[in-house]
């Protein structure tokens, strides 16, 4: 049977690297009714609805292969985007991490990691933009109450106005001075808390500068998971491993340097994730 | 994706301090940018004059160098220096694949050069130069550079 199930996934193979996904799902699938034991059969077809937007079937596939083979990269790494494209976005960030260390601690640091170390950030901005929406949304909400309030104090105040007027407890004048009184007063509170809510917003607060111990001297990007060479400089792992494929050097010193010699930053790693929760938006896009 | 992010953010620090010596002349597209240096010592080889440097980016930069070359025009002459050639193609081990390093940049390799040019005596052109620039229709990337001389 499993060499049967090993046919059908060839197959499948071929159909999907000419783009016929749909044909290579139905391949795949009978690949796994020979040999439903076979991991990478699903993450296969995870693969293949992936490209053809199937989300929830992609997620079922990516599951059934970790519950197979727990030290699963792909299956997380497909996991990951089938999550975020269904707008699951902490799910997404822990299913991407999971493929990430994955990936980083096998023995063939591939390529991947780059690809993976890119999806993690596109998850955490997601989950950041969800959180944002909300926080935006609750606060309107209180600037709304507020304001109401204060329009409907000055509503009263003229209301009773008017009714001394009709009493004649005041004059027409004094009671037309008095009106443009109360509405001045409340337009002006109005102009106070607006401007009060725009100065707690902390997209605004924020200098949008990130300082340089917390960049990667290749990409000169914000660093996500920096490693530390021998001379005590750190880079972002997935770009340094990119020099490195290319040249075995410490890119300062030129001296001979290795995967192996790397050492995770876990400080700095800290310190650049600290930032990035106390940043809001434009650190994404910086 | 890297290339155009990377160069961005070189043109933003470029921007708020430029070396002396050194102008940003075009950076429309992240292909290929136009920078021009000038050496300030009194270097009498060099007094005066202006040289224009065009980068082209492939699109692995930066973990690949960029191709450096002079270009010449009519207020632009190609440095007089026995690394470069006047086709304007310049043999400097930082801007060969072996010598590069993905920490380099625009500003670097154009203080790197403005410094190869201020340290240099020699108002001559490489041996074979004429040869070189008659024959030669390689881009400076393919060629490979014999560097049996660190001392210029």
């Amino acid at each position: 049977m499993a060499h049967l199930a090993e046919e059908l996934k060839e197959k499948g193979n071929a159909h999907f690297r000419r783009g016929e996904y749909e044909s290579a799902v139905t391949l795949y699938g009978a690949a796994i009714t020979k040999n439903p034991r076979n991991p990478l059969l699903y993450t296969n077809r995870a693969n293949a609805r992936l490209k053809l937007e199937a989300w929830d079937e992609v997620i079922d596939d990516c599951l059934k292969s970790i519950e197979l083979m727990r030290d699963n990269m792909k299956a997380f790494f497909y996991l990951a985007q089938a999550q975020l494209a269904i707008n699951h976005p902490n799910e997404a960030l822990s299913s991407a991490l999971t493929a990430y260390d994955l990936c980083v601690h096998s023995v063939s640091q591939t390529s991947s990691a780059s690809l993976i170390s890119a999806l993690v950030v596109k998850c955490k901005r997601r989950k950041w933009e969800a959180r944002e929406r909300e926080r935006l949304r609750r606060q309107s909400s209180l600037l709304a109450e507020l304001e109401d309030r204060l329009e409907r104090g000055a509503c009263d105040e003229l209301a009773a106005l008017e009714a001394r007027r009709a009493a004649g407890e005041v004059g027409e004048v004094e009671a037309a001075e008095e009106r443009d009184e109360v509405s001045k007063t409340a337009r002006t509170k109005l102009d106070d808390l607006r401007s009060l809510f725009a100065i707690a917003d902390p997209s605004k607060m924020t200098k949008r500068e990130v300082p340089d111990y917390l960049i990667d001297n290749i990409t000169f990007e914000i660093m996500h998971d920096p490693v530390v060479t021998r001379n005590g400089h750190s880079y972002e792992r997935a770009t340094l491993i990119e020099h490195l494929k290319r040249s075995p050097t410490d890119p300062l010193t030129r001296d001979p340097l290795h995967v192996s010699d790397l050492r995770p930053n876990v400080a700095l790693r800290q310190a650049c994730e600290e930032f990035v929760e106390s940043n809001s938006a434009w650190i994404y896009d910086w | 994706m890297l290339v155009a992010k990377r160069l961005q953010k070189e043109l933003v620090k470029l921007n708020e301090h430029t070396p002396p010596g050194i102008t940003i002349v075009s950076t429309e597209n992240f292909q290929e940018w136009l920078m021009d240096i000038e050496v300030l010592d009194g270097n009498p080889l060099y007094q005066g004059e202006k040289y224009r440097l065009k980068f082209v980016f492939s699109g692995s930069y930066p973990i690949e160098p960029p191709e450096v070359t002079f270009v010449k025009d009519a207020t632009h002459p190609i440095p007089m220096h026995p690394h470069i050639y006047s086709n304007g193609i310049i043999c400097l081990d930082l801007l060969d694949r072996q010598g590069w390093s993905p920490v380099h940049n625009v500003e670097s390799v154009c203080m790197s050069l403005q410094s190869m040019l201020t340290g240099n005596t020699k108002n001559e052109r490489p041996p074979g130069d004429d040869d070189f620039v008659r024959r030669n229709t390689q881009r400076p990337r393919d060629i490979s550079f014999l560097f049996h001389d660190n001392s210029v």
